[in-house]
């Protein structure tokens, strides 16, 4: 446990050494300029109560007025750059950023300066961004996207009384609750020096980078956000929560939290043992092999052992959502109603079998040579590069794709395998459901009766074999570890 | 023929003046070549180091479904290219992939379909090689092929949690009777429920459309063009040509506005969707591109409806309009999201009484500019690594089989006047050639 914190610390001394904002910089012969200005605050340090004031409050600076001009000014003066600034708030981090072409550097450069420093603070800024993150809990994420439900209630439901306890969006009714005045003072304590780590990628001039520098020394000095982030609350056997809503069809998320992040000694063999499970979006991974490929259960299955948000639209994660403290996860994308019990108990198979099996050698191998060269396709653009950057920086790890690199190259199968056994668990877990009549779901659960398979095309026998086992797997799922919560109460 | 364009993008203001002269918009040099069998390459050499974006453009897409019952095909079909060949069984052909650390997927769309692959530049044979195999010698069991099927309902499902697809699915079969435009790239439901009978038709699809004539290949990257060209003549060259070719039913001119309405079982926000009937992608014609223009004018972030609706009055929290290009005559539509179901007919109307303004008078010419120096740098801001590159010019591929015809796109782009984007509007924006869909959803908080 001890080694868990030993980067953390080393960067926080680093930081308080820091009287100036520590810097990532990247310079290129790209056309393109890349500013990434991450602040080490977010989600996490939302005050009591106050569930979404991080996120507001960068969503005030991108998408509202600074003090001189307002948000349609921006917006045109913007407008024939093609450039804009965007906000991405994690529980640790907010990150502001932008690309402009070479070009326009200079006139964009001054509207994202203004507009981090100097924020408006307009009222009617101010109801439509509140409008908007009520609505994307409400509407966008309970309403229109299972998936990404599914994710976050697990998410929520293990950091339970945690500071990592709700979403970064926030909450519906704290939101509502929010004042200009509750952001003011968000941006005051947490957009400081001690803070930022200003990112910068491409084609920019020389002495560009000591301009934007003296400028963000304007910033109060600060005290650098430390949040404490003890473990969370271990599930005991299976617990599930049930949202229900009117859906065709049901999906899953399943998780606990694990001991480990990037930088951590068992992160790249937990890293392949996810990769070799569930890589994210490819085929030929185990969970996609044997639920989608054999049995054609749904569109794809996946595992993570690091927070990825926006999977559904995305190939490969965004940078700078680096946290330290991390979930393991399956992600079992929706499944027609009648198969779903046998979904889950495919899956819930499938993890008991790695834990008890481990990987083989063929399959370390196979792995250890896709993430060595995968890693460069994580870093095509100067954004991802820069933002990959800025996350080592945090996690006190080499460029992430030298690290990666070399853990690597002196990795065993057996190492992966003690980490599986180690940080792997097939019980004591949290199952978050997302379907139509929970009820029904729910007595089919409890009662462990057989959940057989029908196929649409004969399968071999060995499938039939495996299936045997499959569906009359007993989970112990008791009536009390099983809460049904109504959509509309999510997120509220 | 080896065609090199002068890199551009490096050599200074990109859109100083869009009017008078402005640069190449695709600024990379390339090859392109053409195999007998009638396979066209086309690579693009960029100095992002190491990494290969290979895309193969099939240009069959949901336009092509023209038999009854057969929507969501050249989808299903994009899936079945993943089960495999005698040479590289799913399993070996996965294995390569993973060993190489490819990241590997495919999309549809109503025009094409594309296979995209990105690694490392040493595992550059190895997988263009696979790729001939899959395209000239793909096979599948109909036991295969009904699993896969069940993938693709599992596609569905996870896309009808959001009415958005909804509506683009009523829009398109409300606005077109008869040409394929009508049905989504998923295909109806009912034709998707359907597809684990179709086995025969699907080994007819492959068929008909995998075909070199069909397709192009796209490759970005650290490569040369006489290596690239080798490699590309000893997989692919002896892939047979083929002889089919649809007959895509035209759709007749729509005669009256047409209206519809969607009913979402759950709650969310109201929707409205506001089409036109708008010209096939032209790179020489500017109807198309004034549209387009038009598009970014009168509905974009910097217009004065988006200021209206969305930041002063805030009765929408999402406005956009489209124009995309389309092979055959396709739609310009424009989509809202209301933040209360009383406010529908007033955006609407507000939405129409835009459209109808671009009727009435010209754009003020530097507003015209400041959209054409948008689209220019946005453009540019886009090419940003070698996959972005492929990516752009496999979209642009799928209509004109080369790069040069986002370089004619953009020239016209340049030549649009605000009279052209007035007269533009008066044969598109019309009240005969609209379709208006409205979504709503059941109560909530």
């Amino acid at each position: 446990m001890k080694s868990l914190w030993i980067p953390t610390l080393l960067f926080a001394a680093s930081l308080q050494a820091a009287p100036e904002p520590r810097v990532v910089a990247l310079p290129g012969k790209s056309p393109l300029v890349t500013f990434r200005f991450v602040f080490l605050t977010g989600a996490a340090s939302d005050p009591a109560g106050h569930a979404g004031a991080a996120a507001l409050t960068a969503s005030m600076l991108t998408k509202g007025g600074t003090r001189d001009m307002t948000y349609k000014q921006i917006v045109d003066a913007m407008f024939p750059m093609a450039a804009s600034v965007s906000s991405q708030v994690d529980q640790e981090m907010i990150t502001i950023s932008g690309t402009t072409h070479v070009d326009n550097l200079q006139p964009y450069y001054k509207l994202f300066r203004a507009m981090l420093l100097e924020p408006g603070w307009r009222k009617d800024d101010f109801e439509r961004l509140r409008d908007d993150a009520v609505n994307y809990l409400r509407v966008s994420l309970r309403g229109n996207n299972d998936e990404e439900l599914g994710k976050e209630v697990l998410y929520q439901e293990i950091y339970a009384r945690h500071p990592y306890g709700h979403i970064a969006a926030g909450s519906a009714s704290a939101l509502q609750k929010m004042t200009i005045a509750d952001l003011e003072q968000f941006y005051k304590d947490n957009f400081t020096r001690a803070n930022l780590v200003i990112g910068l990628a491409g084609g920019y001039p020389e002495g560009f980078l000591e301009q934007v520098k003296a400028d963000f020394s304007r910033l109060p000095a600060g005290r650098a956000t430390a949040v404490k982030l003890p473990a969370p609350k271990k599930a005991q056997g299976l617990q599930m929560t049930m949202v229900e809503k009117n859906t065709r069809s049901v999906a899953y998320s399943i998780g606990f939290p694990i001991d480990v992040k990037r930088g951590d000694p068992d992160y790249p063999a937990l890293l392949v043992a996810q990769s070799h499970f569930g890589q994210h979006r490819l085929s030929g991974s185990r969970l996609y092999e044997r639920m989608r490929q054999v049995r054609g259960l749904n569109y794809g299955d996946y595992a993570y052992i690091e927070y990825f948000p926006r999977g559904m639209f995305l190939l490969e994660p965004d940078p700078n959502l680096a946290r330290r403290r991390q979930i393991f996860q399956i992600w079992i994308r929706p499944v027609e109603p009648p198969t779903a019990h046998f979904a889950l108990r495919l899956a819930m198979f499938e993890l008991q079998k790695l834990v008890k099996d481990g990987i083989t050698p063929e399959a370390f191998e196979r792995t250890r040579s896709f993430l060595t060269k995968y890693v460069n396709l994580l870093m095509k653009t100067k954004r991802a590069e820069l933002g990959y950057a800025i996350d080592s920086q945090f996690y006190g790890i080499p460029a992430y794709s030298a690290y990666l690199k070399q853990s690597l190259a002196k990795l065993t199968v057996d190492d992966v395998n003690r980490a599986i056994r180690k940080h792997l668990r097939a019980t004591d877990l949290r199952i978050v459901v997302i379907a139509k009549n929970c009820e029904d779901l729910k007595k089919k659960f409890v009662a462990n009766g057989v959940s057989p398979m029908q196929y649409n095309s004969p399968k071999p026998p060995e499938v039939l074999e495996e299936d045997k086992a499959v569906e009359n797997l007993r989970l112990d799922l008791k009536p009390e570890a099983i809460r049904i919560v109504p959509v509309d109460t999510v997120f509220e | 023929m080896l065609r090199i364009l002068t890199v551009l993008l490096l050599a200074g203001a990109l859109a100083a003046s869009p009017s008078s002269g402005a640069p190449k918009a695709f600024p990379y040099a390339y090859d392109q070549h053409d195999l007998d069998n009638g396979l066209r390459l086309i690579t693009i050499p960029t100095d992002y180091p190491n990494v290969v974006a290979l895309f193969i453009v099939v240009q069959t897409g949901s336009r092509n479904e023209i038999e009854p019952g057969k929507s969501g095909f050249a989808h299903l079909f994009e899936h079945m290219m993943f089960r495999g060949t005698p040479a590289f069984p799913p399993a070996r052909y996965e294995g390569v992939l993973r060993t190489a650390g490819a990241a590997s997927n495919a999309y549809t769309m109503d025009d094409h379909t594309a296979y995209h692959t990105t690694f490392s530049r040493e595992d550059f044979e190895t997988i263009l090689r696979m790729e001939a195999d899959r395209f000239q010698n793909l096979s599948y069991t109909p036991e295969a092929f009904r699993t896969e099927t069940l993938a693709v309902l599992g596609e569905y499902n996870k896309n009808s949690a959001s009415p958005t697809s909804k509506l683009s699915e009523v829009l398109r079969d409300t606005a077109f009777e008869k040409h394929t435009y009508k049905h989504t790239t998923m295909g109806f439901l009912r034709d998707v429920e359907d597809m684990p009978n179709q086995f025969e038709y699907s080994r007819l699809f492959f068929d008909r459309y995998y075909r070199p004539e069909y397709t192009t290949i796209v490759v970005a990257g650290d490569v040369t063009p006489e290596n690239t060209r080798a490699l590309v003549e000893k997989y692919w060259g002896e892939w047979k040509r083929g002889s089919y070719r649809p007959e895509i039913p035209a759709e007749p001119p729509q005669q009256g506005p047409r209206t519809n309405s969607v009913h979402w079982p759950a709650p969310t926000l109201p929707w409205v969707a506001v089409a036109f009937r708008a010209p096939a992608y032209s790179d020489q014609e500017k109807d198309q591109a004034s549209l387009d223009l038009i598009s970014y004018l009168g509905f974009s972030e910097s217009s004065d409806l988006y200021q209206k609706l969305v930041i002063q009055d805030q009765k929408v929290d999402m406005l956009r309009a489209d124009s995309p290009d389309r092979v055959d005559p396709y739609l310009f539509t424009i989509v809202t999201r209301v933040k209360k179901e009383a406010d529908m007919d007033a955006v609407r109307d507000a939405i129409l009484a835009t459209a109808n303004g671009f009727k009435e008078r010209p754009p003020a010419a530097d507003r015209l500019d400041a959209v054409k120096r948008h689209l220019r740098y946005s453009f540019a801001l886009g090419l940003n690594n070698s996959e972005s590159i492929a990516g752009t010019v496999a979209r642009f591929v799928a209509l004109r089989r080369t790069p040069e015809t986002i370089n004619r796109l953009y020239e016209v782009h340049d030549q649009v006047t605000p009279a052209d984007i007035q007269a533009a509007a008066q044969r598109y924006l019309t009240d005969s050639g609209r379709t208006v869909v409205t979504l709503t959803g059941g109560k909530g908080k």
